[in-house]
């Protein structure tokens, strides 16, 4: 019961689809999902992290409708999301870490103990206090990454997670998450981040149209985005 | 209910902001502090009750001792100066503002102008110069003598805030939660 | 963010919050009825005492803060030298820059975080009218938070238009700043239910 499942999910922002009818059952270790921008990759993160709801079909977390039990879905989904100045809130990293616990239920004192430990496990105990504008993009993923660790939900959702990093930095990160013992779901448009994964699926324009093994579905995506290049026109503004 | 509070927020940090960043020139060159543009936005793109409560949680941290008054001022001190009634003024015009741009079914510039006319000149100024008569101890008249120099300029940033109203309805419809 | 407390630490800065913020209340309001110049002036020197007790470079600073006062004290100069009624003149001077001063010693001997736990304490029982002191709490947090990401974006959107313009940045950038606090309020918000929400 602890998978992710999709039957006939609809998405739609005023009446214009984004997503058609997807019917997906999610239940390996690490899983990618590849499209180009505006594929609705996001949306289907999104939606799968309870921060939407479909208009049309159901979805199911660990038997649970993400949307409506936002309480149990605290452990069992965590998101990254692709900017991480759209995902911290608070103005030092003290804060940002301890709130997530807050949020467990957790008393004040206990979750700055637990933000403590862990800032002190990761050798950063010097950032308690630091404000998160200090931070470069490397270390403030790192944070909010943390942030998501320290609620230790089952799954972990990750946007885009390598866009605006560097190569050593990428490098460090990809690391850590190897590392992690959760489900993780990747999105991204660059069929090297998710080239590891058990299993990939390709969006395109709301529908899946590839589901597989990474090898073969990143082979077909990477052959029909290099024909695409070739051609020029980019210009369907889609409305 | 999170968004409400984002909004808020976000706005209260948008008052500061356009209080702190260096005086921008209108079209004549003339330099203006933006600040009470700010809280007139607040009000005519929040509307009555959430712009209020932006200009009252910005008002707050102002008192609490942030440097968010144009210049870097704050503190409580300035609750005591004469230019207190300005900061009484200041929820009041946002709330006049929005309540304007919410009720008058005209077009979106046009309302967000008059909302801003009345909230940020008419009302922020009764406020402002009672404020100056108490503590300078001068009569009404006296002390509008002191308002007096203001007026041209905020005439002309309650147009602006008309005209980025309206801008904003045009390229965010959705965006603008006084005619949601 | 920078506050306006000062960084000459001073004894005051160890007194607790909440009787400093109902002393400054009480003076102000004790002061603002008198009328009588020899007691004014004596709640200036005993204020300027106050201050020179607590250190020669804090004193300075105070006197520093209260330069915002110079147009209204010389618009008071003007005024009552042509009317002629200095002492009534003296007496609205005097008792203006006793208030703000008192006003700005609190805020400058009293951090931010004591000053929060102040206000929460004040605030808790208004709990049951709906005022949550945990959303406050959040919402100042989000201030702090935002208004250096805010104040950075004018930064670059007035150096995009200084790229491709001669004059300085006029009022066009405050829609598109206006904008990025709109969206980074949804942002925010969806971050927050990601969490748990409120």
């Amino acid at each position: 019961m602890d998978g992710i499942e999709f039957s006939g999910v609809q998405y739609a922002v005023q009446g214009k689809p984004v997503l058609h009818g997807i019917t997906l059952s999610l239940h390996e270790r690490r899983i990618g999902i590849v499209g180009r921008n505006g594929s609705g990759k996001t949306t289907l993160l999104r939606l799968m992290a309870g921060l939407l709801a479909p208009t049309g079909g159901t979805i199911r977390v660990a038997g649970v409708d993400p949307a409506v039990d936002r309480k149990a879905m605290l452990r069992a989904i965590g998101i990254l999301f692709q900017n991480p100045d759209h995902q911290i809130i608070f103005p030092t990293v003290e804060e940002e870490l301890a709130f997530g616990l807050r949020q467990l239920g957790l008393r004040a004192g206990e979750a700055t103990a637990r933000v403590r430990t862990c800032l002190a496990a990761e050798g950063r105990a010097h950032w308690a206090a630091a404000p998160v504008t200090a931070l470069s993009q490397g270390q403030k993923q790192w944070l909010c990454l943390m942030a998501v660790l320290l609620m230790e939900p089952a799954t972990l959702l990750l946007d885009e997670p390598f866009a605006a990093l560097d190569l050593p930095t990428q490098a460090r990160l990809s690391r850590r998450l190897a590392s992690l013992p959760q489900r993780l779901v990747t999105i991204s448009h660059d069929p090297q981040a998710v080239a590891g994964c058990d299993r990939v699926i390709w969006l395109e324009a709301g529908r899946v149209v590839g589901d597989g093994a990474a090898a073969w579905v990143l082979e077909e995506f990477r052959a029909e985005m290099a024909r695409r290049g070739d051609s020029d026109a980019d210009t369907d503004l889609g409305a | 209910m999170e968004r409400n509070l984002t909004h808020i927020a976000l706005f209260a940090a948008l008052i500061a902001v356009l209080g702190l960043v260096p005086k921008i020139d209108l079209a004549s060159g003339v330099p203006i502090t933006a600040q009470s543009l700010g809280i007139m936005l607040c009000g005519t793109v929040l509307g009555a009750k959430r712009g209020t409560l932006a200009v009252l949680l910005f008002l707050g941290l102002t008192a609490l001792g942030l440097p968010l008054l144009a210049g870097g001022r704050g503190g409580l001190g300035v609750f005591v100066s004469p230019t207190a009634g300005y900061l009484v003024g200041f929820p009041l015009a946002a709330f006049v503002a929005g309540l304007v741009v919410e009720k008058w079914r005209a077009p979106v510039g046009i309302a967000a102008f008059g909302g801003a006319f009345l909230g940020g000149l008419v009302v922020l100024h009764a406020c402002g110069i009672a404020g100056m008569a108490v503590v300078l101890g001068k009569t009404l008249p006296e002390a509008a003598g002191l308002a007096l120099p203001f007026f041209a300029g905020d005439l002309l940033k309650a147009v602006i805030a008309g005209a980025i109203t309206q801008g904003l309805a045009r390229v965010r419809p959705q965006a603008l939660l006084s005619r949601g | 963010m920078l506050t306006l407390t000062s960084a000459h630490e001073t004894a005051a800065h160890r007194w607790p919050a909440g009787p400093k913020l109902a002393a400054a209340a009480l003076g102000s309001a004790l002061i603002f009825p008198v009328q009588a110049l020899p007691v004014i002036g004596g709640a200036l020197l005993a204020l300027a005492a106050l201050h020179l007790v607590l250190g020669w470079g804090f004193t300075r600073e105070a006197a520093g803060r209260l330069w915002m006062l110079w147009p209204f004290l010389l618009v008071l100069t003007l005024w009552h030298l042509w009317t002629g009624e200095i002492r009534a003149g003296a007496v609205i001077a005097g008792r203006m820059v006793f208030a703000v001063a008192l006003a700005n010693l609190v805020t400058m001997t009293t951090r931010l975080d004591a000053m929060l736990a102040a206000v929460e304490r004040v605030l808790t029982p208004f709990a049951r009218f709906g005022l949550n002191p945990r959303v406050l709490a959040l919402a100042v947090a989000l201030v702090i938070r935002f208004t250096p990401v805010l104040l950075d974006k004018a930064g670059q959107l007035r150096q995009a238009w200084r790229a491709r313009s001669p004059k300085r940045a006029g009022v066009a950038i405050v829609l598109p700043l206006v904008l990025t606090a709109l969206d980074d309020a949804d942002h925010v918000a969806e971050a927050l239910r990601a969490r748990g929400g409120l």
